[in-house]
Formats: structure tokens, sequence, C-alpha cells
């Protein structure tokens, strides 16, 4: 579109302003634009007009300007670009069988947390990564060093993991707070064994989350007392901590 | 080509399960409990076995970088397909509607060029012939 459009212009100035005087006009009268200079008259005839300019201007004007014999009386006329079949004319998801995809994600709302998306996936996973550099961002700039093949542990290697009896220090309790469960369509049905500890619900800005809580929470509470009671009985002490748990339910 | 993300998906979820029963053996430990830890242990590593013999059936699958954006935003990585389907329908509609503004106008100029200049015109049509590609 671009080429037809520069070579008709082209064609049009060639014919408005190379006339037949033999000697070119100097000055800007020469093109036209001079004060009060009427423009030239159009030639009636096209044909011989572009004909002559190349005996005109072809003693003086670069070869280029020479036309070819397929193409007069145009210059520079080229070809025009091969015709590509895909283009933003066609409705490419259509094209590329993609109508299922985009209705699926774009026609019903996708949920925002990614715990909706892994509903079975254990831990505080909405949280972002960089709180617990639990970041996929950081595995890709410091990849840990592996390339020993994994061999199951032996009696020896195994004694390095006999543990202290007892439940875990207060610190270390945030790894089994988890959302709350929600009902999945997963095939795979494990059978889970329950958790020593109640779930812990982060805070949802979900008004029938927090309604729910508000029923559940009295109830939590007196397990929750009577759990710490116990607990303190057993717990080692540790400097520097305090009575009070990291989340606590309102 | 699902087959394999299925086996994938099936070893990293008992993967993740075994890791999680492993944790609530370590909250309250008990001696008994000793040898369950030591086989769930053995069972990290048959796990880690398994997931490392299907990466060699997934060598060929490429994720983009801005996905591991959103999961560690904590969001949704199928908001990152859908945004994609999204700019790309914007971008489709944004390119198709500049196609037909300027065949539009192709066709205009070609016949108000024809008006005045008939027999360039005419010439021009002989060269390129009466429907060139668009």
């Amino acid at each position: 579109m671009h080429d037809f459009v520069s070579e008709v212009m082209t064609e049009i100035y060639s014919t408005l302003f190379g006339q037949n005087d033999t000697q070119p006009p100097t000055g800007p009268a020469a093109l036209g634009f001079g004060p009060g200079k009427p423009l030239p008259p159009m030639p009636t005839n096209q044909a011989p007009v572009a004909a002559q300019i190349p005996g005109q201007l072809g003693d003086e004007g670069p070869t280029l300007r020479k036309p070819g014999a397929m193409n007069e009386p145009f210059y520079l006329l080229r070809e025009l670009p091969v015709g590509n079949d895909l283009t933003g004319n066609t409705n490419l998801i259509t094209h590329y069988s993609l109508e299922h995809a985009f209705n699926k994600f774009c026609g019903k709302k996708v949920k925002e947390k990614l715990s909706n998306f892994l509903p079975e996936l254990p831990g505080m996973i909405d949280c972002p990564g960089i709180q617990d550099g639990s970041s996929l961002h950081s595995l890709i700039e410091k990849p840990p060093v592996c390339g020993n093949s994994f061999s199951p542990l032996t009696g020896a290697l195994l004694t390095g993991f006999r543990l202290h009896t007892g439940p875990l220090p207060e610190q270390y309790r945030l790894m089994h707070i988890q959302p709350p469960k929600k009902k999945s369509k997963n095939k795979y049905r494990h059978h889970r064994p329950q958790d020593p500890l109640p779930p812990e619900t982060p805070s949802d800005s979900d008004p029938k989350k927090k309604k729910k809580k508000r029923d559940d929470d009295p109830d939590r509470k007196k397990k929750k007392k009577d759990k710490k009671k116990k607990k303190n009985r057993h717990s080692p002490d540790h400097p520097g901590l305090t009575g009070s748990q990291p989340n606590s339910l309102r | 080509m699902a087959e394999k993300f299925d086996n994938l998906e099936e070893h990293l979820e008992k993967f993740v399960e075994n890791i999680r029963q492993l944790g609530i053996i370590v909250s309250d430990f008990q001696p008994s409990s000793q040898t369950g830890l030591s086989q769930k242990l053995n069972f990290m590593i048959t796990g880690l076995q398994d997931i490392e013999k299907c990466r060699q059936q997934l060598h060929d699958i490429n994720v983009p970088l801005e996905v591991f954006e959103y999961i560690d935003q904590g969001r949704n990585p199928q908001l990152y397909t859908k945004e994609c389907l999204e700019s790309a329908l914007a971008k489709n509609e944004q390119v198709k509607g500049k196609i037909d503004t300027l065949t539009k106008f192709k066709s205009l100029l070609i016949s108000e060029l024809g008006k005045i200049f008939p027999e360039e015109m005419t010439k021009y049509k002989a060269i390129h012939g009466d429907d060139p590609p668009s």
C-alpha cells in the first residue's frame, strides 16, 4: 500500500513539474511555489510527457530514474509483497482452536489466590515467596547444587535423625498452619491423618468466611487454652520468647 | 502429553503428602515414631527419584518466566493465561481495524485517482491486476 502511494505521488510530481521546457527553471519558482505564480497547466497527454522525462533528465539525473520496460510509465514500481495467509484480519483464537481455552479462562471468573489453583497443597501458599525465602525467582537466580544421585539413607545415616521427644517449640509451629479445607475435585483422594493442631486460618477479606470464624471462635478458644496449658507443662524454657502466639484469633 | 503431566502431578502430590506426614510426626515426636520417621525419610528420597525420572519426559516443556512471578506473589497462574489471551484478542482486533481502514483507504484512493488519471490507473491495474492482494 505504501509503495502504491509513493509511486502515484512520484508520478503526479513528475507530471506536474516535468514540463516540455528544454531548460529547467532555477530558483524557488522552478518548483512552482513562488508567490503569485500559478500552477503550470496539466498536460493533456500524459504518456509522451512521461516518456520524455527520462530523455530530459537522463543526462542530468541519476540512472535510477529510468523506468523498466515492463512498468512504463511508472517509476520505481515494485512488485507487491506476497500476501501472507495469516494476518491480523483473521481471528487467531479460532485459527489456533483456542475457543475452549478462551471460554474457560476469560468466560468465567478466575480466582485470584494460588490456593484456589492448588487447594490440596498444605501451608501458607498465598503469601509472597519473598517473605519466607521460598520464591521460585530465587531458585532460578541461585540454583541449588545438585548432580549427585539420590541414594536411600543407611542405618548409620539415619542415626542423625534421632529427635527429642515431645512437641515442637512454639517458634516452629507455624509450619502446620493450613488454609481452610475446600471442596476439591481431585481424583487422587488421600486419606490424611489428623493434624495435632487445629487449622489456624489466615485473615481473609471474604465476609462469608468471617461469619464462619465467628461461630467457631469460642470453641476454638477453649480448645486452644486447654492445649496451651498442656504444652506449657512439657515445653522447654526458651530465652526471649513470650507466651503470646504470632497468629492469634480475635 | 497430558499423561506425562498426570504422572508428574501424581508423584508431586505423593511427595507433598509424605512431607506433610513427616511434619506431623516431627511436631510431637515419640520414641515409637522413630521407625515411621525413617520410613518417611526414605519415601522422600524415592519420591525425589521418581520426580527425577519424570524430568526426562518433560525436557521440551517451556514455562514463561512471568508465570513464576505470579506464583511468587501468591496469585493464581491461570490469571497469566487469561491475561495473555485477552491481550492477544485485543491486539488481534487492533490490527484488524488497521487492516480494514487501510483497505478502505486504498479502494477510495484508487477510485479517486481513476477519476483524475484514468489512463494511468488503467495501466496500473493492468500491471498489478484489478484485485491486488490485501
